[in-house]
């Protein structure tokens, strides 16, 4: 197991690495950059410009800033952004919190709503309702979230007024209330997608479980159903599910940055798109790493609860 | 790591019984699959000779033309364009685009894979960390930042979909030929002296053909959904040229007065991206049944 | 939806001008009531673009400026007619009051001796003189170093007294120092880098309102300062609220959440339902930035004046400005805004004729091909044109002008690039056929346009400035030099007439229209009063109060 873990751990560096290199070749090699965004402010001038180049090192050879860019890496400093000059780790934890919100309200949701659909798709099988909720699992999983994001503002914002067209909460009013008032829509939208993916895995593995001895087993010594359901079935099924949500995590990621830019939520997403339309290298390099860092911890933990889970795995 | 694929090998396995009446199920909503991608491209490749409008005429008088009502059937947007035949132009724009996204990223993913996969050692543990590490950006990530490298248009806007959509398909192929390339009719065809190219391509790779088809149908609903949503955030498709994706571009500010220019061509994107996705898991069921996703 | 994350870098550039009338009529219902004796309430301005940068000597933006009104103050300020007004200084300095020597070499500043930072330290003379060499320093980032680096001899007289010597007269000095805030010499002067300071985060000035706090991607909050020198402040409380789709500020100005949308405002097909608001007022405001096709006149498409001129006839303005700015903004001949004391009234106005532009083309010998597109000599009349990549506003003006331009045989073809990337080398380099830009040409209110129209500014042939337009006129640069030097405004005036007769004569720009903000304020805001001359309309909020 140990060695198993620093194989891993060691694999996990290598792919940091070369993640870091694509994504300052990409950034640095895209034109235009961070001082774009002065050329038209009044009263500065080229001169201006390109001191300003000079002074960022944005003038010396890419291989240079790239090795200076790992190097301080490498002890622990991320840089500041080029946008509010804060060290880059900073500007990434204080966008975090709003991010992870969202992905566990609509984690939260996902594995009510989806372990439910799944359940129930599993236990009744070739029925009307495990008919519809597949195929509505895939149109789910095929309309385009940000889309949907805009009906659902324009349906209950726009329409019925019923819920806030975008925020996190309202300045000023710092309630709990006026906090979940503002969650709802997009953790909703961001649930879409989750739901249909964890009520496809969850009714795939509530039918293996059924049909397993222990089932049967509990069944022959006259368990009432509901017992047998909700002490034997759900809970094997539930174990491989852990991995499902390691492994959904790049997905849960690219769906929180879609659905933050449409509800203009201040978080990761918000952020890296900002960051990029505005060529800040050192934050969007950061939100990279820390992202590449999340798959690789989800992938990880995967695995490891797999085989936790499920003792014919041998990590060795 | 074992990936969704794997997992779901182990995680469902419907009793034989079933099985026949899961794959005429799903068989036919593959077929409706295949009838509207049908439906919609010769909707596009045709419909713009039909309609007696212009996707790019502008007639500013005319703008914000309810649908269903008057000549432009399905309205008019907010230069006074016709909304359908807008919606048919940008329909060939976004299935262009998914489908030459496929072609490429498949080709891309299936090179690499097999390359990969035959060589093994030292090239294809470096390939396939390539792979993974691609895979460690979020697709939206990786998409935005490739974005920010190119001028926004067709062709580039192409490419980097392809890009950010060739690794499924090189994992896949990878491990097909790793596994097939020890078997005995591969080592008889090296013995034999045929080349590499023969082998891999004559020999290990129409094994694999059945798999790669269906991630690629797969690739073309993937893609169409992420070309709409870079050009809805004003990176991808540059106007005029209209593309679903871009149609919704301008349709959030005008919610409250024209309403359609939302529900239109997101209507569009989610029947194409249902369809294809609807054929890829019908294809996934007739063809390799082993490998069945939920 | 104005698109969520694009830094518009035409921030300014939503919309058009007119209704001074009515900006009047908002002010006036509103001036009345009296500000309350102590802070009272708060405001939470919505802005489309985040705040921040807070050290006012870095490079920033528009929203950055709104927000150091408040924290900071400089010297001097100009007010929305154009005159300046003394805040940290005494007097202005002028030759009338001998603040400038009679050959404009000689500065001499005195200082109010009231104020103090917002730590409770006196301010003197000594700040000016650090301000003043920290945006020198060759290892500090600073902004803009144009006029700063003119200064020498700065002498600390006493401590409320400095005097220097410009290495050349410069009128146009006044109107820089007029958006230069003072720092604190007490806390910057004694750190060791001040570029990554912590004062860039937590900054200390002498406004009318002191640091409150931040949270990144939602809000700015700054708190009344007690001990500010000047009028006010009446509110106990600013919030700067960054909101990137101006759908939601909108809906959010609507329903009360915000009490004024600043910068990029309310869009223009929005404006006739605004005004139905109750209990909200709107205006439009005249921005100082003009919107044009900006040639490069090193291409061989549009280096033939008569081309320029088939182009300019050949552009229905009335209908972009109609149809896509829904008649907001005023048509413009000149790179000036018409408030400008400056302005040249009498520019000949653009007619829309494409008949006389196919006589014009036909004369000069551009010779339709079977396509209907012209070409002389081998060069084809097809062109790109580029803006922001979704600025869907620009977007559908450039739709109309390919289509108009289209009927005189020229082929423009629209080429959008992602903001970082078009601002980028390819306009401060020339690489581009024409571009579709806002820009605000002069310094506050000085017409002093240098940077743009002289030969000497071209970054494409190595100058320092913003000639990208790669405009050379030798009479333009003679005259732009004696204005630089001549303190007599009358004098002036005549030297920048000249110049503009000369820049629309030879369409250095195709002029479109002055921009426009459309903004929006709850009733009952008082003291809100745009001003053409700050780069932010926010430049006031220390004399805003709610009418009790």
């Amino acid at each position: 197991m140990a060695g198993y873990l620093a194989r891993r751990l060691g694999q996990s560096l290598l792919l940091l690495w070369l993640v870091s290199m694509i994504a300052f070749a990409i950034l640095h090699l895209a034109p235009g950059g961070p001082l774009s965004q002065f050329a038209l402010t009044p009263g500065m001038s080229e001169a201006d410009m390109q001191r300003l180049a000079h002074q960022m090192g944005l003038d010396r050879a890419l291989p240079v800033q790239y090795a200076e860019w790992a190097w301080r890496l490498l002890s622990g400093d991320w840089g500041r952004s080029y946008r509010d000059n804060q060290p880059v780790l900073l500007v990434i934890f204080s966008h975090l919190a709003a991010t992870f919100e969202l992905m566990l309200s609509s984690t939260v949701i996902a594995v009510l709503l989806g372990s439910w659909v799944g359940v129930l798709g599993a236990l009744r099988r070739h029925s009307m309702f495990d008919a519809l909720s597949t195929v509505g699992a895939m149109v789910a999983l095929s309309i385009p979230t940000f889309w949907f994001g805009l009906i659902v503002i324009y349906v209950f914002s726009v329409k019925l007024g019923w819920l806030p067209a975008g925020s996190r909460f309202t300045v000023g009013d710092g309630s709990f209330l006026d906090f979940l008032h503002h969650l709802i829509a997009p953790s909703l939208v961001l649930a879409l997608v989750t739901i249909a993916i964890w009520s496809r895995y969850m009714r795939a593995a509530m039918l293996e479980v059924i049909n397993q001895d222990f089932v049967r087993t509990a069944r022959a010594k006259g368990l009432p159903e509901r017992v047998i359901l909700t002490r034997h079935t759900i809970r094997n099924a539930m174990l491989p599910m852990i991995t499902i949500a390691g492994l959904q995590l790049p997905t849960l990621l690219s769906g929180a940055l879609v659905t933050e830019t449409v509800f203009t939520w201040p978080g990761m997403g918000r952020l890296f798109l900002d960051s990029i339309s505005y060529r800040d290298y050192p934050t969007v390099m950061g939100i990279l790493m820390c992202s590449a860092l999340l798959v690789l911890l989800g992938n990880l933990l995967a695995d490891l609860c797999y085989a936790v889970a499920d003792p014919r795995i041998r990590l060795d | 790591m074992p990936t969704d694929a794997a997992l779901a090998v182990q995680l469902d396995q419907p009793p034989a019984g079933s099985r026949a009446l899961r794959r005429f199920r799903r068989h036919r909503l593959a077929l409706a699959g295949l009838a509207m991608i049908v439906l919609l491209s010769m909707n596009s490749a045709i419909g713009p000779w039909l309609l007696p409008f212009d996707d790019l005429f502008i007639d500013v008088m005319r703008r914000f033309a309810p649908p269903f009502a008057g000549v432009h059937l399905l309205g008019t947007d907010e230069l006074g364009r016709d909304m359908l035949a807008r919606l048919m132009m940008a329909g060939r724009v976004s299935l262009t685009v998914g489908f030459v996204a496929m072609l490429l990223s498949t080709a891309l993913g299936t090179v690499i894979g097999a390359v990969a996969g035959y060589y093994g050692g030292l090239v294809g543990t470096g390939l396939m960390r390539l792979v993974d590490a691609m895979l460690c950006f979020p697709a939206i990530f990786l998409l935005l930042t490739l974005a920010a490298l190119v001028e926004p248009g067709l062709g580039t806007i192409t490419v980097i979909v392809a890009l950010t959509s060739w690794m499924e398909v090189a994992r896949i192929v990878e491990g097909q030929i790793r596994a097939l390339r020890e078997r005995d009719f591969a080592v008889s065809a090296e013995v034999m002296g045929a080349s590499d190219r023969w082998i891999i391509f004559r020999e290990l790779l129409p094994n694999a053909v059945a798999a790669i088809v269906v991630a690629a149908t797969l690739i073309v609903a993937r893609a169409i959904l992420l070309e709409s949503y870079i050009s809805f955030l004003g990176y991808g498709i540059q106007p005029p040229t209209p593309s679903w994706g871009n149609m919704l571009n301008n349709a959030q500010q005008y919610f409250d007065r024209a309403p359609w220019l939302a529900i239109f061509p997101g209507v569009m994107i989610t029947l194409a991206v249902t369809s294809f996705n609807f054929l890829g898991d019908g294809l996934r069921d007739a063809l390799d049944p082993r490998m069945e996703l939920p | 939806m104005a698109y969520p994350a694009l830094p518009s870098l035409d921030r300014r550039a939503l919309l058009g001008v007119a209704g001074a009338a009515l900006l009047g009529t908002g002010a006036r219902a509103q001036g009345t009531a009296k500000p309350p004796p102590a802070p009272k309430g708060q405001v939470i301005v919505g802005l489309s673009q985040e705040p921040t940068r807070f050290n006012p000597l870095m490079p920033a933006i528009e929203v950055d400026q709104g927000v150091w009104w408040n924290l900071f103050s400089p010297l001097w300020n100009v007010l929305p007619d154009g005159t300046f007004s003394a805040v940290l200084a005494k007097e202005v300095p002028s030759l009338a009051n001998g603040g400038i020597s009679a050959d404009g070499l000689n500065w001499r500043v005195r200082l109010r001796d009231d104020v103090k930072w917002h730590d409770g330290k006196p301010f003197t003379a000594e700040d000016v003189k650090f301000t003043i060499e920290l945006v020198t320093n060759p290892k500090f980032r600073a902004g803009s170093r144009a006029g700063h680096d003119m200064v020498r001899d700065l002498t600390v007289v006493g401590p409320h007294e400095l005097t220097w010597k410009m290495s050349a007269a410069n009128a146009v000095y006044i109107s820089r120092l007029a958006w230069t805030f003072m720092v604190p010499k007490h806390i910057l002067g004694a750190v060791a880098d001040p570029n990554d300071a912590p004062f860039n985060n937590a900054p200390v000035g002498t406004g009318p309102f002191m640091w409150g706090e931040r949270v990144a991607g939602d809000h700015v909050l700054l708190r009344a300062n007690p001990h500010y020198f000047g009028d006010g402040p009446y509110l106990e409380r600013l919030v700067f609220k960054y909101i990137p789709d101006m759908t939601v500020m909108y809906t959010q100005f609507r329903t009360g959440e915000i009490d004024y949308t600043s910068i990029q405002g309310i869009t223009p097909d929005r404006y006739a339902e605004a005004r139905k608001l109750p209990g909200r007022i709107i205006s439009v405001n005249p921005s100082a930035s003009i919107e044009s096709i900006t040639p490069n006149l090193e291409m061989p498409q549009v280096s033939e004046l008569a081309v320029r001129q088939a182009l300019y006839y050949g552009m229905n303005k009335k209908a972009i400005i109609d149809a896509i700015y829904y008649g907001l903004p005023t048509p413009a001949e000149s790179f000036l805004p018409k408030q400008s004391w400056a302005y040249d009234a009498g520019l000949p106005k653009q007619e829309y004729s494409p008949a006389k532009a196919n006589q014009i083309l036909d004369a000069a010998g551009w010779v339709r091909g079977s396509d209907g597109i012209r070409s002389k000599g081998g060069v084809r009349l097809a062109f790109t044109n580029s803006t922001t990549a979704g600025n869907q506003v620009r977007e559908q003006a450039q739709q109309l002008l390919v289509q108009d331009w289209k009927a005189i045989g020229a082929a423009m073809s629209i080429k959008n690039m992602p903001a970082a990337v078009i601002w980028g080398d390819y306009f401060r380099l020339s690489k581009f056929d024409t571009v579709m830009v806002g820009v605000t040409f002069g310094i506050g209110p000085d017409p002093d346009v240098t940077d743009r129209f002289a030969s000497t500014a071209i970054p494409a042939k190595g100058g320092s400035g913003r000639n990208t337009t790669q405009f050379a006129n030798a009479k333009v640069d003679k005259l732009l030099r004696e204005g630089i030097a001549e303190f007599d405004l009358a004098k002036r005036k005549a030297i920048y007439v000249a110049i503009q007769q000369e820049v629309r004569n030879d369409l250095a720009i195709l002029p479109m229209f002055q921009y426009a903000t459309i903004e929006g304020v709850k009733q009952g805001l008082v003291g809100y009063k745009p001003n053409i001359n700050a780069l932010s309309n926010c430049w006031n909020c220390g004399s805003w109060s709610w009418a009790s």
